[in-house]
């Protein structure tokens, strides 16, 4: 057993990290590599799908990240308690480079008709499997390496990755749409991202396969202690099973709350509510997590000291008492305009409530078209604050901005008087000189929209409320001469700070919750649960949240409640782990 | 140490420099069929079509 001392990293502590954090690395890369790319995967292989096979695709699509990425924790987990750290996880990263590069040179819908998506579905499940497998091995094969004392220090060398991830996949994408230009990325250019992953694969392999097995597992299958049956051990003796669940409410469902609302649905938040362009919030995002990827490390060695517990919940607390003063600031900061107009414009929606519903649509599969829905669609798109009247059964659903009222019925009256200005709008930027190429593209886009009968009625209704937003002072788009970068930068910043004090500590604390022999399927199970579920979730219930209540910060209900269910539950039953030797029971 | 902080810093600046250039991308990560509230073609044409009435 390693033992507390003070000394500087060894060597070989050094390449365990690395190694492990390799593996890592390559999940986020993954992870971004297909919110980055999505659109285009989507034109290559799911183009050509009638209506429910793309239905059942986008369940499985679903299922790969949520469904199969559990149960790859267990599946693995169980493997790496049986036959090895060192072997399940070099197992788990050979699965997920080679699905990652076969996807790369995967012939298109064009080429392989429904065999193309029926494959790359395949492979994300066989990728979803094998990244179930791969965190928790990380954070034990590292955790089981680190002398006591330090295993809150080296293993949040592996919560860096997510950032590293990132910026690699951004050079990547970036780097390869640049070289050869955006239609040749379109085309073809999008493989490069994937096939290059294989650089990434081989110096990953070629690392892990000179490792050893961690210590704590080589001793134990030396004394014939492993044990026979990690997922009984693990989850059919309530003695575990209680820490397991423990570890999810009250650690885990926290953490990723707060990451995801830290870094995803704070980008989300500026571009979606805030209307700050793509390029801008990218550029803040990023900064915030140079500025805040180093506090990954600081927590997890400051949790060597004064403890995981007590990092993660104030994390967590912090979170849940200051979300709403600090996405209110964040408003104030990057779009005053939109502050002053919610503060001024009073805008309701009067809809049947038996048309009403909560927009809640994870698997992206459901389509809300009631008027009512469609109303508070438009509104919660537009970041509208509103009130909701209730109407007679049957009534349509209708908005009232200020004293305008903007009705859901669309008469061929209306859409005739809209088509005309879209066309005349378009006729006048053709015959103008010098040309607006994007302008044009808009005004075609716009007269497009005309063609056909359902979205000829939703431009005209969409372009109606525009006009009464407008009127009332909604900005359509936030005023960059208004936006205070420095403020947005220290705000974005906090939270991601916010991110590093749940994240930095938590592997070294799932690792000392459980023995070794089954530490590996124990602690994967709540991390990915806790982490896909509890913080995946987290989008597509905020938006359901907003639409349903009519204030675009009622979203942060969500996480706040989530986070402070996790301070109470984790603050009454979780123990404090960092003294604990991870090796007593062995 | 700080071999990986030099290392780190110019990894991001890097990586800011490219996305400076680069031009917008999503950097929401994989997403799993939320219904992000990203305006449709229809939407899209709406502000136009709006102003053009307006004029």
């Amino acid at each position: 057993m390693a033992t507390a001392e003070a000394r500087p990293m060894s060597a070989e502590e050094k390449k365990v990290i690395f190694a492990s954090s390799l593996g890592t690395v390559f999940e986020w890369y993954d992870f971004y590599l297909y919110g980055s790319l999505a659109a285009i995967i989507a034109k290559q292989f799911f183009s050509g799908l009638d209506e429910g096979s793309a239905f059942i695709f986008a369940l499985l699509a679903f299922a790969a990240g949520f469904i199969v990425r559990p149960f790859g924790a267990i599946f693995f987990g169980r493997l790496g308690d049986m036959i090895g750290r060192k072997y399940t996880f070099l197992v788990t990263i050979l699965i997920m480079g080679a699905s990652t590069f076969l996807v790369g040179i995967l012939p298109n819908y064009a080429s392989w008709g429904a065999a193309a998506p029926i494959i790359l579905i395949a492979l994300r499940l066989l990728q979803g499997l094998a990244l179930g497998g791969e965190y928790g091995g990380a954070a034990t094969y590292v955790a089981e390496h680190a002398p006591h004392g330090k295993r809150g220090a080296y293993t949040s060398w592996i919560q860096t990755t997510a950032t590293l991830g990132l910026f690699l996949s951004l050079m990547v994408i970036l780097g390869t749409r640049t070289a050869i230009g955006e239609e040749a990325f379109a085309d073809w250019g999008w493989r490069v991202p994937f096939i290059v992953s294989i650089l990434l694969l081989a110096v990953s392999v070629y690392i892990r396969l000179s490792m050893n097995e961690s210590p704590a597992f080589a001793k134990m299958k030396a004394e014939g202690k492993t044990s026979k049956a990690p997922l009984s051990e693990s989850f059919g003796e309530w003695k575990n099973l209680k820490i397991v669940i423990l570890a999810l409410v009250g650690l885990t469902a926290g953490q990723a709350v707060v990451w995801y609302s830290g870094q995803f649905y704070a980008l989300f938040f500026l571009t979606q509510a805030l209307k700050v362009d793509g390029p801008t919030a990218n550029i803040m995002i990023a900064i915030s997590l140079i500025i805040g990827t180093p506090f990954f490390i600081v927590f997890g060695a400051l949790s060597d000291k004064i403890g995981r517990k007590p990092i993660i919940l104030a994390g967590c607390f912090l979170a849940a008492i200051t979300y709403f003063p600090v996405f209110t600031a964040l408003t104030k900061a990057a779009n005053p305009d939109l502050a002053a107009a919610q503060a001024a414009a009073k805008v309701t929606v009067t809809a049947d409530p038996a048309e009403c519903s909560f927009q809640f649509n994870p698997t992206g599969t459901k389509k809300f078209t009631s008027s009512c829905d469609i109303a508070k669609q438009k509104l919660a798109s537009a970041s509208v604050s509103y009130d909701n009247i209730v109407a007679p059964s049957g009534q349509a659903a209708v908005i009232k901005v200020g004293d305008t009222e903007v009705t859901t019925v669309v008469t061929p009256e209306d859409i005739a008087i809209a088509k005309a200005a879209a066309e005349a709008k378009l006729e006048a930027l053709n015959a103008a000189d010098p040309k607006d190429p994007k302008a044009i593209a808009a005004a075609t886009a716009s007269a497009k929209a005309f063609s056909g009968e359902k979205t000829a009625k939703d431009a005209t209704f969409s372009g109606k409320l525009s006009a009464a937003l407008k009127a009332a002072g909604y900005p359509a788009k936030a005023d960059m001469a208004k936006f205070d970068k420095v403020s947005v930068v220290i705000i974005l910043t906090y939270l991601v700070i916010l991110v590093t004090m749940v994240y930095g500590p938590i592997a070294a604390m799932l690792v000392e919750m459980f023995p070794t022999r089954i530490r590996y399927t124990s602690m994967s199970l709540p991390y990915h649960i806790g982490n896909g579920w509890f913080g995946g979730l987290l989008p597509t219930t905020a938006f359901a949240i907003v639409a349903q209540t009519g204030n675009m910060y009622n979203g942060l209900w969500y996480p706040i409640i989530i986070a402070g269910a996790t301070v109470v539950i984790g603050g009454l039953f979780i123990k404090e782990t960092k003294d604990v030797d991870i090796y007593a029971n062995d | 140490m700080w071999k990986i902080v030099v290392g780190f810093a110019l990894f991001a600046a890097l990586a800011l420099y490219i996305l400076s250039k680069g031009g917008d991308i999503d950097m929401g990560g994989e997403k799993h069929g939320e219904p992000a509230p990203i305006a449709t073609e229809a939407e899209k044409a709406a502000p136009a079509a709006a102003a053009s009435e307006a004029k």
